[in-house]
């Protein structure tokens, strides 16, 4: 079983498995998140808690994706680099978007291990479930995405 | 000299109707359930893992490990575990769908007994009529009303014969996606009618009435308003003294002596394999599995499977296309109060010039926001982004829902098959489905599809959208036909009193028996059809 901490933002997957999410990646998914639930009036993704839903998932029903992440959210990297020059997390919020428009239909310049139609779409139904499911599944803080769209549990 | 009179396998709308009305009669019945007993906080909340959204599992069975299918369609064969759409999943605890069920009541119509008659039999089909009419359903869907509790308007159920008798309950009141929806009926000349609901709208059989959760459907109830099999029948059957109720019991196989008389059942608990004798055999566990078990239960006599000498086990497999659609309007129609499903049409389920058949539509229950998520956004919305949270935001109040149930057009080649090479984790072969519906059925729900939108656009929508209807196997949640009900051995598998042909003590008591489906969840019908085999089993032994 995977052990890891989650500390001030940041996680770090001990030794003992195979893939493991360094602290760079996890702050790309951070980014990625954020760019895909950006914070506007409401709580952006990460401080909503996805991060914290896909670290539960990688302990259970996205255990087999860990794999598609660690190399994803570096060839995620390695694009940012192609195209700009500095890795994805230091490139601006429009340029972040107008990446990911690129990654979303394929049309990558960077070599990807992994197809970036299909890593980008996975990442993005994890990241609505991690956003607008119940709290219960580590995300959703505060059921702060049912507050924002009006579903109102009375009983 | 047998251990049980009666062995019912399966405790859902069939099986715990059987269980209920035979204990009731003074026989000694062993009820076999495949799942656990879920109290509410059991089911819990998940929104990712439940009957109505199964994205990592399901709430209510089957467990998503250990209980492989096999699918086959024009791309090969795939092993699907229970959360994939192509595995036609029914919940798999006590009470089976019904503790977790919307909970819709619907009688059919007199034309739904007789399609083919009605219709004429399109090329490829196995469209074909009831050998029991609407009237010899009728006192039956009456005492399921009545005992199992069903609320609604009996007086505004025109596209029926009069009713005897009303139902127990008033309906459930209408929310504002069902005002909404009513006046734009109104506009278009449709009838429409409240929803009846095996829910209690007021206290009912010694439970309290609906606290308008937004948790229904795909959940159970917080308060034990919603009347399924486990809180009503089986209670009343666990009551009487005279039922064993045994769960996470696995049905392995019906077992025959060397003449091929029915002896009782095998069947696996805690890795244990234990046989049981009983004089009847009843199987109720639903359209696939049902199949699955006589398949499974070859004979000397019967060496493709119990009942199946001419081929028709597991054939017509069929359920219900959902062709709806969602529309956008420029105020809030909905409100939060559930069930959420409170208007209905009739208007279209027979009479459609050149279309056979139909189906009724109903406004959507309450839909989770990850559910709206991942199915309700319009086709043209970037899936992520400003825009996309903007939209969930601006809109998840503004949208209404329609949709409804679709009568298929059966075909003979959409079908339950076992296969001995792949077993589940109790060492039983799996059931493989194979085949598709008929392309009429695909046309009717193109039809439907195209009412829906009307709909929604009378009710005043600015947009609306939906994807329209393709080719392919159907079962789901309403899975049906297996085991078809008829006088002619050669063509069905089951009597009119759900006998199987050449045994005198084997029965099937679900929706395997459905010539045909309805255009209207078919649960009631379940009920019924059991309560009156069930009844006439009693009367006869």
């Amino acid at each position: 079983m995977t052990a890891y901490r989650f500390v001030n933002s940041e996680c770090l997957f001990e030794k003992g498995n195979r893939f493991m999410l360094t602290t760079a990646h996890v702050e790309i998914l951070q980014a990625l998140i954020n760019r895909i639930l950006p914070a506007d009036d409401d709580p952006g993704g990460w401080e909503a808690g996805v991060g914290d839903y896909l670290f539960a998932q990688f302990e259970r029903d996205l255990k087999s994706l860990l794999p598609l992440y660690e190399v994803g959210l570096a060839a995620l990297d390695a694009e940012a680099q192609v195209g700009y020059g500095f890795g994805f997390v230091q490139i601006s919020p429009s340029e972040q978007d107008a990446l990911l428009t690129r990654v979303e239909v394929g049309a990558v310049a960077a070599v990807w291990a992994v197809d970036p139609i299909v890593f980008f779409r996975r990442v993005v139904n994890h990241c609505a479930e991690g956003y607008y499911s119940d709290p219960d599944n580590g995300g959703n803080k505060a059921a702060a995405s049912w507050t924002m769209i009006g579903f109102e549990v009375t009983g | 000299m047998s251990t049980y009179d009666v062995m019912i396998v399966g405790s859902g709308g069939g099986g715990g109707v059987a269980a209920g009305v035979l204990s009731e009669a003074g026989k000694k019945v062993l009820l076999l359930e495949r799942g656990r007993a879920l109290s509410f906080a059991e089911v819990g909340r998940d929104h990712l893992r439940n009957q109505r959204f199964s994205e990592y599992g399901h709430n209510a069975g089957p467990d998503v490990i250990g209980n492989p299918r096999i699918y086959e369609d024009f791309a090969g064969e795939v092993i699907v575990p229970p959360n994939d759409g192509r595995y036609q999943a029914n919940a798999a605890s006590l009470g089976g769908g019904t503790q977790v069920f919307g909970a819709q009541a619907w009688r059919f119509m007199p034309q739904d007994f007789r399609m083919a008659s009605t219709y004429g039999v399109p090329e490829g089909s196995s469209l074909a009529d009831w050998c029991i009419s609407f009237d010899d359903l009728a006192p039956y869907y009456e005492r399921a009303e009545w005992e199992i509790g069903v609320c609604g308007d009996h007086a505004r159920m025109t596209h029926l014969p009069a009713y005897a008798k009303p139902y127990p309950m008033p309906p459930i009141g209408v929310n504002l996606q069902g005002q909404t929806l009513r006046r734009g009926a109104q506009s278009l000349g449709w009838m429409t009618s409240p929803v009846p609901l095996l829910i209690n709208s007021v206290d009912y059989g010694g439970r309290a009435a609906c606290i308008h959760c937004q948790h229904c459907v795909g959940f159970a109830c917080p308060v034990d308003a919603k009347n399924g099999t486990g809180n009503t029948v089986i209670a009343r059957a666990l009551a009487t003294g005279n039922c064993t109720l045994v769960t996470e019991a696995m049905v392995e196989r019906i077992t025959v002596s060397e003449s091929g008389r029915v002896t009782g059942v095998a069947y696996v608990l805690d890795g244990v394999r234990v046989e049981a004798t009983a004089e009847v055999v009843i199987v109720s566990a639903g359209a696939i599995e049902s199949a699955r078990l006589l398949l499974n239960s070859a004979s000397a006599r019967e060496q493709s499977g119990l009942g199946n000498n001419h081929d028709q086990v597991g054939r017509h497999l069929q359920g219900h296309y959902y062709p709806g659609a969602v529309g956008l309007f420029p105020d809030a129609v909905q409100d939060n109060v559930g069930p959420g499903v409170t208007t209905a049409t009739m208007q279209f389920n027979h009479g459609n010039d050149g279309i056979i058949g139909g189906g009724m539509l109903a406004d959507e229950f309450v839909v989770l926001p990850i559910i709206f998520w991942k199915r309700k956004l319009p086709p043209d919305l970037p899936r992520w982004g400003a825009a996309n949270k903007a939209f969930m935001r601006d809109n998840y109040l503004r949208v209404a829902d329609v949709t409804g149930p679709v009568q298929e057009i059966p075909s003979p080649d959409a079908r339950v098959t076992v296969n001995p090479q792949m077993r589940d984790s109790t060492g039983i072969p799996v059931a493989k489905l194979s085949g598709t519906t008929h392309p009429e059925t695909v046309r009717t729900a193109a039809f439907m599809h195209e009412r829906a939108r009307e709909w929604l656009r009378a009710s005043g929508a600015v947009k609306v959208w939906g994807t329209s209807p393709r080719l392919r196997l159907s079962a789901g949640q309403h899975q049906a036909g297996t085991c078809r009900m008829g006088d002619d051995p050669q063509s069905s598998v089951v009597d009119r009193w759900g006998r199987v042909h050449g045994h005198d003590n084997l029965f099937v008591m679900d929706a395997s028996v459905h010539v045909t489906n309805g255009g209207f969840n078919p649960v009631l019908t379940i009920m019924a059809l059991a309560f009156r085999a069930a009844e006439h089993l009693a009367e006869t032994w």
